[in-house]
């Protein structure tokens, strides 16, 4: 990876909100401590979408003048929940994206095909972690979903289990991505580094994707750990940037 | 994909190494003045389970390489760690092969002792006495049990540490304030892998309310509270830990060396802190 190599974040949080990670507590998150340790990283891009609401209609809007503000620098994604925005979303979506400049979508929710059918219209990718409990386990919350839209890309967080909880996922979410090239790991906050070094083993460097979920984690800390995997130069460069500039469509 | 060698690494490393210090890449050269750095927090060891308690099912009921911790301190820049046993159904074997660990690398490990307090009841004092009299033993963790009255009275006796991470920081309360000769040292700066954000809280004001309560930071994912620690409590209460070999340390360590604090700070932190909670030797 050379200096032309873009670093992109894909997966970073700002406005208010509250936490997607419980227990809930009310954050509002602001881009300059971001943008500060970005630019001493030269973390050259970053993903930004809003914490948990209620709704998402104003939180979009601040995410697309924050972006507006520093188009060089943040890319805005919508955040909707399919469920309670059915029969709504191809209109928000397409608003969303086509007037707001708005590049991708975190689904709060189960992604509906309602939703998917809208993301392949617009070509976006879909940020979607469906956290852990009994009835919604990694495979058939993306199996069939992935599979139906092949040519929707999934950024599936945390290599699929926050704090590595249960840490057997993350090997549940790697086999996913084997079967399905369109899925796509991004690997903040883990517990242990051994599982993305497992995930770099095992899939193309075109699936893996490097992504923060800062501030509430240190996008300093989680771009290290790409370091630590010692890949060759060109596949470093895939994982910390080349695959969300592929899947954003941006250009060098 | 493959992984490959550290000079693949080169291109990502030149945007962060210069930011943490050339320690970060590889082992620092010794010198007699220079502080150790030392984590504090490394399991090590195989688990022997019993009874009704599931193994081979776990990292922590499995085995922890002591190969792997060794690999990974001399990649981070890591003089000792402090070693003690995995989940164990009881532990005087493991503590014996903790011992062993640290016989077969001098200089590398300090082993602490580990016991349960109900199962080993009774038992724990002579122990004890015998793990850090004739076995070399330094300190007993990491507890997830509340200390029973017989460990805390023989920690009083050994003039050693507990390492204990509790299931809620408030168990503290019921035994710190009648062994204030004791020190302690609360791990995951009180949450493991950041579960509850309300723990790290109570854990910092834990650490600020009894001068002998020390925190480690070991798995904090949720940044700002770690950020909040040092920010509010002095270097002298916090100790770098890294709850390898499961986690990794070079991760760990690089979650205070980005902080940059003045290195008389970080210093304390990395090792000076447990350093002087030892005795000053190691």
């Amino acid at each position: 990876m050379g200096d032309q190599t873009l670093v992109i974040d894909c997966h970073a949080q700002a406005g208010q909100g509250v936490t997607w990670n419980e227990p809930e507590r009310l954050v509002d998150y602001r881009v300059e401590g971001m943008l500060e340790r970005a630019a001493e990283f030269r973390i050259d891009r970053i993903c930004i979408m809003a914490p948990r609401n209620e709704s998402y209609g104003d939180a979009n809007i601040q995410v697309a003048r924050l972006c507006e503000k520093l188009p060089g620098k943040l890319i805005g994604f919508a955040v909707h929940n399919p469920q309670r925005d059915a029969g709504r979303l191809k209109a928000v979506l397409t608003e969303d994206v086509r007037s707001r400049g708005l590049k991708g979508v975190k689904a709060d929710g189960h992604p509906t095909r309602e939703m998917l059918d809208v993301v392949a219209e617009l070509g976006i990718p879909v940020i979607y972690y469906p956290g852990h409990n009994p009835r919604s386990d990694l495979t058939r919350m993306f199996h069939l979903m992935a599979a139906t839209f092949p040519t929707v890309n999934f950024i599936l967080p945390h290599l699929g289990a926050y704090r590595s909880s249960p840490w057997g996922a993350h090997f549940e979410a790697i086999a996913l991505a084997k079967r399905h090239p369109n899925i796509h790991l991004e690997a903040s906050g883990l517990d242990g580094h051994q599982y993305l070094e497992v995930a770099a083993q095992d899939l193309p460097a075109e699936q893996l994707v490097f992504g923060s979920f800062a501030p509430e984690h240190d996008a300093r800390v989680e771009l290290y750990a790409f370091k630590l995997l010692k890949l060759p130069p060109d596949q470093e460069a895939k994982t910390v940037g080349g695959n969300m500039q592929r899947l954003l469509q941006l250009k060098g | 994909m493959k992984t490959s060698g550290g000079l693949l690494a080169a291109p990502l490393a030149a945007r962060l190494e210069p930011l943490v210090g050339a320690s970060a890449a590889a082992s620092p050269p010794k010198s007699p003045n220079k502080v150790p750095v030392i984590d504090c927090h490394v399991h090590a060891g195989m688990a022997r389970m019993a009874g009704d308690a599931e193994d081979l099912t776990d990292p922590w009921d499995t085995f922890n390489d002591p190969e792997l911790t060794l690999r990974h301190m001399e990649e981070a820049g890591i003089d000792v760690s402090v070693i003690f046993p995995v989940e164990n159904w009881s532990y005087e074997e493991s503590n014996k092969e903790i011992a062993e660990i640290c016989r077969r690398n001098p200089g590398k490990f300090i082993g602490f002792a580990r016991h349960h307090p109900e199962r080993e009841s009774g038992r724990v004092r002579s122990l004890l006495h015998r793990e850090v009299e004739e076995l070399g033993l330094r300190g007993l963790g990491e507890l997830h049990e509340e200390p029973s009255r017989e460990m805390l009275d023989t920690l009083r006796e050994l003039h050693i540490p507990l390492l204990y991470h509790p299931e809620r920081v408030a168990l503290y309360q019921d035994f710190v304030p009648d062994y204030p000769d004791v020190n302690f040292i609360l791990c995951h700066l009180g949450s493991d892998d950041s579960g509850d954000w309300r723990e790290h809280q109570a854990g910092i004001q834990l650490t600020k309310t009894y001068p002998n309560v020390y925190i480690e930071t070991s798995t904090v994912i949720i940044a700002p509270y770690l950020e909040k620690a040092i920010e509010e409590l002095p270097a002298e209460k916090i100790l770098f830990g890294s709850d390898g070999a499961d986690c990794d340390s070079r991760m760990e360590i690089y979650k205070i060396r980005v902080q940059k604090l003045p290195k008389e700070k970080e210093e304390l932190i990395l090792g000076g802190n447990l350093l002087r909670l030892l005795g000053g030797h190691l």
